[in-house]
């Protein structure tokens, strides 16, 4: 309990300034919303390549009109910046006490590994959801601010509960592979490069995946593309990508309590 | 029951053997010393004891408990002082003097901080980050002490103190090893060493080369400087002396038989010779006569 303490009072700054850039930024993108809304009809994306509006999640420019669609297409990298927030998470959470030598003071105390390991995954579980509770329902509250009288607001909620939920496991998945990257690693230097390499490469295989039949197995890969709102808010959540995220969250966090349990610290 | 039992502990990094077969065995209540140069092995060594990194082979005892296994219940039981600390830069003392209380489930001592942060004149309110070397280590030490610990571990203490923290720091240590705490040192200074450890081990290259008894090893070895034109080698020899240095005019050796002989020998010397000083071996000596021993060459 006394490391689950330190560890949320060492992320509570750059939690709360994670949380304010992506509200700030998830007001920005949806206060554009009206003007884009007016606009759309004089849209011509048809010379555009199929594909590649298919890649961006603009193939239905319908959708675009409607607040969901709209969302669910700027969210997408919203998600994205959640995801290396959520990996960074995973990757700092024990390299990082062997990168800064901090471990010597906490190892010298009577606290086993595994306690270690699982202070910092619930502490950064908790980091993890309380970042994406506040993200969800800034962007409810902006969206509800935004909505024309045509959608329903109890509509938009049941939405954005699923999308919540899937953007959660999202997060969780890319963690719990942070955590058992950090478990290890020896130093959090390669964090921020880790992390954007991590969720860069599962969103192109989640492209790849979505662009070519033949390769849609690859969205299992890509814990964004199952969790997008537009995929959300049209298919709602697909268990199947849901189960895969899951299974990766369990194997991973187990995988690092084991290695974490022999491996020999940097001090 | 000894508080460390090392039995015949080995680290490899990869083929490099930082530390080879080494048995040790550290009493309740002694004041033991641990010295060696530099990458001699003396952090590996804690390290292993600490239970940061794996032993490859034998096995370690804390207070008669086998390590790992034993790790949580024993960490109760000691205090660290690591030789670089770097501790959680963003926190006040304060708060690291109480999650460290916290990690060892004290209730807040404030009479036992307030004392060690009187005597150690710790800045409370400050940021760790922002103490100088010598304020992070006096921080290190009310950390490792405020649980009154059975064994204090200590790397290299003294490094970043001044004088009156430093004599602070060893008469503290001599208090808690009178009411019975075992004290583990590790030190370059072989000045504070001999004056405060009742014991010693030497390690270099990662093997363990000699273990003393400091109080029995001053009286038994001399070491007498002879300076003269004349420097009487071979008679010094001849009654069990070891050259340890030769200058032109001064001679020193290490002895360790009957006075009578050494004082009849140098009586009968004395019309060559311009000085004689005989004294008890010091831990310099003592540690470089075990180190020229083990090269086989004098420094």
């Amino acid at each position: 309990m006394t490391l689950f303490r330190l560890e949320c009072k060492t992320h509570i700054k750059s939690l709360m300034i994670w949380i304010v850039v992506v509200a700030v930024l998830t007001l920005g993108l949806m206060s554009m919303f009206p003007s884009m809304k007016d606009s759309m009809s004089t849209f011509d994306m048809s010379t555009m390549p199929k594909d590649m509006l298919k890649a961006f999640n603009l193939s239905d420019m319908a959708a675009l009109a409607t607040v969901g669609g709209y969302f669910g297409y700027v969210f997408q990298y919203i998600m994205i910046a959640s995801a290396i927030f959520a990996a960074m998470l995973g990757l700092n959470s024990l390299a990082r006490e062997e990168s800064e030598g901090t471990i010597e003071y906490l190892y010298a105390q009577p606290i086993s590994r595994s306690s270690i390991a699982a202070s910092k995954m619930l502490a950064n579980i908790l980091l993890y959801t309380l970042y994406w509770l506040v993200t969800a329902a800034v962007s409810f509250l902006v969206c509800l601010l935004f909505k024309d009288s045509g959608t329903s607001a109890s509509e938009l909620f049941k939405d954005f509960s699923l999308f919540a939920l899937a953007g959660w496991v999202m997060g969780l998945t890319f963690f719990s592979i942070g955590f058992l990257l950090s478990s290890m690693l020896s130093s959090s230097k390669s964090a921020m490069s880790l992390s954007l390499g991590l969720v860069f490469l599962t969103f192109i295989l989640g492209i790849v995946g979505k662009l070519q039949d033949d390769f849609q197995f690859l969205i299992y890969f890509s814990p964004i593309e199952a969790a997008t709102p537009s995929r959300v808010f049209q298919d709602g959540i697909e268990g199947k990508y849901m189960l895969t995220d899951i299974i990766v969250l369990i194997i991973c966090c187990l995988a690092t309590f084991w290695i974490y349990r022999r491996k020999d610290l940097k001090v | 029951m000894p508080v460390i039992e090392l039995n015949h502990i080995s680290k490899y990094f990869g083929k490099f053997a930082a530390v080879k077969d080494l048995s040790l065995t550290v009493e309740k209540g002694e004041f033991f010393g641990f010295i060696g140069p530099n990458g001699a092995g003396k952090s590996t060594t804690m390290n292993m004891i600490l239970n940061f990194i794996k032993h490859n082979g034998g096995s370690v005892k804390l207070f008669g408990e086998e390590m790992p296994a034993a790790n949580l219940a024993v960490k109760k039981r000691i205090g660290y002082v690591p030789s670089d600390v770097r501790f959680y830069p963003q926190l006040r003392v304060q708060d690291l003097i109480r999650y460290t209380m916290d990690f060892h489930d004290m209730e807040e001592n404030k009479k036992e901080m307030d004392e060690l942060c009187d005597l150690f004149q710790v800045d409370r309110k400050k940021k760790f980050g922002d103490l100088s070397l010598g304020n992070k280590k006096k921080v290190a030490i009310v950390c490792a002490m405020i649980h009154r610990p059975e064994l204090l571990i200590l790397d290299e203490p003294t490094n970043g103190l001044d004088p009156l923290m430093h004599a602070r720091l060893f008469r503290l240590m001599k208090k808690r090893q009178k009411e019975g705490a075992t004290i583990f040192l590790s030190s370059h200074n072989l000045k504070e060493v001999e004056d405060y450890c009742s014991k010693i081990a030497f390690i270099r290259s990662g093997q363990l080369i000699g273990v003393e008894d400091l109080t029995k090893m001053n009286k038994k070895v001399k070491v007498i400087t002879i300076k003269g034109r004349q420097l009487p080698i071979r008679q010094m020899k001849a009654i069990g002396a070891e050259l340890i240095s030769e200058t032109d005019h001064e001679a020193r050796f290490m002895y360790e038989k009957g006075m009578a002989q050494l004082f009849s020998t140098l009586s009968n010397l004395a019309p060559e010779l311009d000085d004689v000083t005989v004294a008890n071996r010091d831990l310099e000596e003592q540690f470089m006569s075990m180190y020229e021993r083990q090269e086989g060459e004098r420094l």
